[in-house]
């Protein structure tokens, strides 16, 4: 796509000014190549290993797929994570969305709002994990405490307790912590998008949802699908929250890959681990490439 | 590669710090609280002064899941430090397993607990590695309710147990709504399988078999319908399943709102400080087992080992020879209110001055039952912590989570062709 592109520019330089193109470029892909292409093909090749800290290592070909294939765990833990991005992307980037949308606004204290805003995305998410854990805790939770304030006489609700009960759980502290970092790319979008567009739609008497949806929304695509690729890259691979929320339980009902993966790392089975990490990769990169060409990134190139 | 990469870099960030300069003396890792690694610096002091060895603490996080990586990472890249360090019962079978570890040589066993040495220190003849300190489950009760319902001794049966819980918690829930029978470590973590082998008993838990680990047997199915039923019956509180790791156990037992708590020795001091409002009226026993016969007590503790890369093999010998000496050990014993794992301190009249509980224990730590030392055992906890857990949340029935576990880990052996 872009590359065709690339290339017929490059082509057009004069030869000597192309060397020194190639040789600006250089470092770049030293530094990709060092540190992404090396490693993904790292991971590729552990992966097709037996590599266990208690056996000598030996290629063995796609047998760890194949034990993947056959683990029903892990495809609880494919199903947990799906489910988690179809839930969490989705509302964090509308929630996002909207707050962007209002922040845009001129109004006093603007600065501030949007300051504050950002605080949650601050903390490192395992302090927020453990402050979401004090929420739910059965005992002397938050959440618990208020229940029987409002309704006095309610027994304690066991949060974390149910498949659907842990997983909106970690919903919600997910998206605590990332909607502000959606609402920030939003807003990049909207404040680049032009003032006069808005103006001439209001000369033309467009209602707030003609402006929104005729201006708005198209105009903010580009950003929009940006947004949707760092949200749903960085929801395939959650971990954090998890780990600190509901250590996967119960009973395995909130295991993410990234967690699945990283008990075997953790246990010496590095390539086992590998395979994990590799299929993760693909999933992530199927989706990436599937929003870009929503996006339309090719055809913007040319 | 990438995991070569990967594992230099996480072991450098391990070693941050003290990984630059020419090292001067011993790298010893060792986890714990402040006051724990406080007593360790002490220590380690004393041995620089007797033996002219400098030894630096390498200091971990207390919690063993996270020791045991920072560990791997280190002995998998072959690094020359640490040199020595502590290592948890549950995992030394993983790193013996992979040759991380120095035979110790000829070591006078007759004063450490022989039976625990012989099944968790001694891989494939050679002696690997020494208890520093011993754990084990333990039973903790409230001795002043149990008196109230006429009961004079802690229960031995499981169903003793249940019978005292059901005849109390009316009277006590009209006084504190949330007061419970029975609390103890049910979370998905290695602590529900230390509790799981006590509910299980002698005939139960990883019943090792024609070469295959069976779960899906008699005992065991009954050990999780009771467990899952304590939890269906309000006998113990549903956040068991949930988040009841060991320091939840022992905050809601110290708050006053359990009759019984499952925990290891550690919670003793704690319970008995002078602001505990359960403070001088509980007590401990081995834990009740299906039958009074079929008690056991999961053993627990740390052993000190010897890295294989060590480049100081013989002053990190001499080290251990120092931290399991009657000597050092009594230090740590009176500093920290261990279970020394040295048996010779058991009958120390200074030691029992302080730690008069240290007879009894001593009963059930020469009782306790180790878990499987196979090297894949984390990943075989993992499994059964899963299917566990799913049946006290009534994901599954017993049954079928024994069952799944149990194919679960006959496919995860297959794999690596055991």
């Amino acid at each position: 796509m872009s590359t065709e592109s690339n290339n017929s520019a490059a082509d057009r330089l004069p030869p000597r000014e192309r060397r020194e193109a190639l040789a600006f470029l250089l470092p770049v892909a030293l530094f990709l190549g060092g540190l992404v292409l090396v490693p993904v093909l790292g991971t590729l090749l552990d992966s097709l290993h037996r590599d266990v800290t208690f056996l000598p290592r030996s290629f063995i070909g796609l047998e760890n797929y194949r034990a993947l294939s056959a683990d029903p765990a892990f495809w609880a833990s494919v199903r947990f994570t799906l489910v988690f991005v179809l839930v969490s992307v989705p509302l964090q980037v509308v929630l996002g969305l909207l707050i962007a949308l209002v922040l845009n606004e001129g109004f006093a204290g603007r600065a501030l709002l949007r300051a504050c805003v950002l605080i949650p995305w601050a903390v490192p998410a395992a302090v927020s994990g453990r402050v979401f854990e004090l929420i739910y805790n059965y005992s002397y939770g938050a959440a618990n405490w208020l229940i029987q304030l409002v309704h006095p006489g309610a027994g304690p609700v066991n949060w974390l307790g149910t498949e659907l009960g842990a997983l909106a759980a970690v919903v919600v502290a997910d998206t605590y912590k990332t909607t502000p970092f959606a609402a920030l790319l939003l807003l990049a979008g909207l404040s680049a998008i032009p003032e006069d567009l808005y103006g001439q739609a209001r000369i033309d008497r467009a209602t707030f949802l003609q402006r929104f949806f005729r201006i708005t929304l198209p105009l903010l695509k580009p950003v929009l699908v940006v947004t949707l690729i760092f949200r749903t890259i960085d929801a395939l691979r959650v971990f954090d929250v998890i780990f600190v929320l509901t250590g996967g339980g119960p009973g395995g009902a909130t295991s993410a890959l990234s967690i699945y993966g990283f008990r075997y790392y953790a246990a010496g089975d590095f390539g086992y681990a590998s395979a994990v990490s590799v299929i993760l990769f693909f999933i992530s990169l199927t989706l990436v490439v599937g929003y870009a060409s929503l996006g339309g990134f090719g055809r913007e190139a040319r | 590669m990438k995991k070569l990469l990967f594992t230099l870099l996480l072991a450098a960030l391990f070693l941050a710090g003290c990984d630059r300069q020419e090292r001067a003396g011993l790298v010893f890792s060792v986890g714990g609280a402040p006051a724990e690694l406080a007593a360790w610096q002490d220590l380690v002091d004393e041995f620089r002064q007797v033996s002219g060895i400098e030894v630096e603490l390498l200091r971990q996080p207390a919690e063993t899941g996270q020791q045991r990586q920072g560990l791997i990472l280190a002995l998998k890249a072959e690094l020359p430090t640490p040199d020595v360090f502590l290592m948890d019962v549950g995992w030394i079978g993983l790193f013996a397993a992979s040759g991380w570890l120095e035979p110790l040589g000829d070591f006078d066993r007759s004063p450490f607990f022989e039976e625990v040495v012989e099944r968790v220190d001694v891989h494939e003849g050679e002696l690997i590695a020494l208890p520093v300190y011993m754990d084990g489950g333990l039973l903790y009760y409230r001795r002043d309710l149990l008196a109230l319902a006429g009961r004079d001794a802690p229960p031995e049966t499981w169903k003793e147990l249940l019978e005292d819980a059901v005849s109390l918690l009316p009277a006590m829930r009209a006084e504190n709504p949330n007061f419970y029978g029975f609390v103890w470590q049910g979370a998905q973590y290695e602590g529900l399988i230390t509790s799981f082998l006590e509910f299980a008993g002698s005939e139960g838990g990883f019943v090792l078999r024609d070469g295959r680990i069976l779960l899906d047997v008699p005992a065991n199915r009954a050990a999780l319908r009771l467990m899952r039923d304590l939890i269906r019956n309000r006998v113990s509180p549903p956040s068991v399943y949930t988040e009841m790791r060991e320091e939840e156990v022992r905050l809601f037992f110290q708050r006053g709102d359990a009759l019984f708590a499952r925990n290891w020795p550690y919670a003793w001091r704690l319970h008995q400080q002078p602001d505990s409002p359960i403070a001088r009226r509980i007590g401990i026993a081995a834990p009740p087992g299906p039958t009074a016969e079929e008690r056991v007590s999961t053993l627990g503790g740390w052993h000190i080992g010897v890295s294989r890369f060590s480049q100081r093999k013989e002053e990190a010998m001499e080290f251990v020879r120092f931290v399991t000496s009657r000597e050092a050990q009594r230090r740590m014993v009176l500093a920290l209110g261990w279970n020394p794992g040295r048996r010779d301190l058991y009958d120390d009249p200074r030691v029992l001055e302080e730690m008069p509980n240290l007879a009894e224990l001593k009963e059930v730590f020469e009782k306790a039952r180790a878990r499987p030392a196979i090297p894949y055992y984390p990943q075989v906890s993992e499994i059964a912590q899963r299917h566990l857990n799913a049946a006290l949340a009534g994901r599954v029935t017993p049954e079928m989570a024994l069952q799944q576990a149990e194919e679960e880990i006959a496919a995860l052996m297959a794999r690596y062709g055991m």
